[in-house]
């Protein structure tokens, strides 16, 4: 079944991070007005972003400048001659017309602006089609493309509290590594004013107190977080008995477990 | 008579009313009244103070249902309906991606300060294009250990089901 919204109430970012974290593979179709873009993913990392029917063409290769026409013309000829299975990029390195490094850079920059430019769409009808793949003779990035980096630019376009406040609905609260961070920080590519707020979090002090550390204006931390949040890095926690609103905590009743029994065994036959 | 209550919660439109008066033994005593604000785009009637519904366990022991109001001008009502549940329902109307952030801020408003055991329904997974469980716990952001339980409000078994995995958690925590 195909997930359908709307990007104004599911953002953008929120989007790529449920494709993150759930390790999705397929197409995300996105329509505003008359712009369309086109975003395959494959377990949770980014493929290709097409903005235009003609970036998932081979010859985006010809334009980004890592093939002139006649390497094209031999690539495809032998992708047609290998078959299923094997992908145009791959094609490509195997017979020396580019190196790695320089095919796969030259995608991910396209991919990465393509991405970029959504950001900018307020707001925009999406479709996510699962398992949806591209074509064979698509221009896929060698080494699929983590999408960390890409909530985080997301996430720096936010300029409104009141998004940032359905996650973050206080600053008393206290963020807190939900692992060592190093691995989530490959290919992460943080503002200074991020790398701040990210040296400050110790799990101990609350957004308050490092927005005071550091200089920084309470939405600023709160908006660099957010990002570490959506990314998947942290969690929130109160502080402990030192609650945000002065509120006691309010304990639950605690029931006996053959009431609960009772009332199982009641809702079960009924 | 001892009674204990329960409490169904979730954005306008989740289907909470539905919920409750499809597994209530009474008639569910409902304040619907016709919407005055945006919610009339979603439905023509609303409910603006609360739902009650009950099933009675035994003789000397009643469970209550309460459905707190959708809108946000009532949130006032959503701590006194906290007040003693014994646990909570967050509905989901699983075909309405922007009702997710709301669904978050009452999660957030009801479990941030106290230690409730709640479990999701994803409701109207009859429908198309409704967000599977799955997604909709990631959609939430919700742990793993939270239980996101397929529902059709409409459906008794179905309630029925969300029910029993909402008292298992309360097992879990209950005393010997």
């Amino acid at each position: 079944m195909a997930l359908v919204g709307n990007i104004r109430d599911f953002s953008l970012s929120d989007f790529l991070s449920l494709v993150d974290r759930g390790y999705k593979t397929g197409a995300l179709h996105l329509t505003y007005h008359d712009q369309t873009a086109r975003l395959y993913f494959e377990k949770g990392k980014l493929l290709l972003a097409a903005r235009r029917p003609e970036d998932e063409k081979p010859e985006l290769l010809v334009r980004l400048g890592v093939l002139n026409a006649d390497q094209l013309a031999q690539a495809c000829r032998a992708l047609a001659a290998r078959g299923n299975g094997v992908t145009l990029s791959q094609v490509v390195i195997d017979a020396g017309m580019a190196s790695p490094e320089r095919l796969q850079s030259a995608l991910m920059g396209h991919t990465e602006q393509s991405v970029y430019g959504l950001f900018a769409w307020p707001e925009g009808d999406f479709v996510f089609e699962h398992n949806q793949r591209p074509a064979p003779d698509a221009p896929l990035a060698l080494t699929p493309i983590s999408i960390d980096h890409l909530i985080m630019e997301g996430v720096r376009r936010i300029d409104e509290w009141e998004r940032i406040r359905d996650r973050i609905p206080s600053t008393d609260l206290v963020p807190r590594f939900l692992a060592p961070p190093g691995e989530k920080l490959k290919g992460m590519r943080l503002s200074p004013d991020e790398w701040k707020v990210f040296a400050r979090i110790n799990g101990r002090d609350t957004l308050a107190e490092i927005a005071q550390k550091t200089g920084l204006s309470d939405f600023d931390v709160c908006r660099a977080v957010y990002g570490f949040l959506t990314a998947g890095m942290l969690e929130l926690v109160k502080r402990q008995r030192v609650l945000a609103a002065g509120m006691p905590p309010v304990e639950q009743p605690r029931l006996k477990k053959s009431l609960v029994n009772r009332i199982i065994n009641r809702i079960r036959s009924m | 008579m001892q009674t204990v209550k329960m409490v169904i919660s979730g954005a306008v439109n989740a289907g909470k009313t539905e919920f409750i008066r499809t597994i209530s033994e009474i008639e569910v005593v409902s304040t619907e009244r016709r919407a005055t604000d945006d919610t009339r785009l979603i439905k023509k009637e609303t409910t603006v103070a609360m739902d009650f519904g009950r099933i009675a366990i035994s003789d000397d022991l009643v469970l209550h249902l309460f459905g707190t109001p959708g809108q946000k001008r009532f949130d006032f009502m959503w701590e006194i309906l906290a007040e003693g549940m014994l646990g909570l329902v967050i509905l989901v109307d699983s075909t309405r991606p922007e009702t997710f952030r709301e669904t978050n801020r009452i999660i957030d408003f009801f479990v941030s300060y106290r230690d409730t055991p709640y479990v999701i329904a994803a409701n109207k997974q009859d429908r198309p294009n409704a967000w599977s469980p799955d997604e909709l716990r990631l959609a939430l952001r919700q742990p793993p250990h939270i239980k996101v339980l397929p529902c059709t409000a409409t459906d008794r078994e179905s309630v029925k089901n969300v029910l029993l995995e909402l008292l298992y958690v309360i097992q879990e925590r209950s005393e010997d």
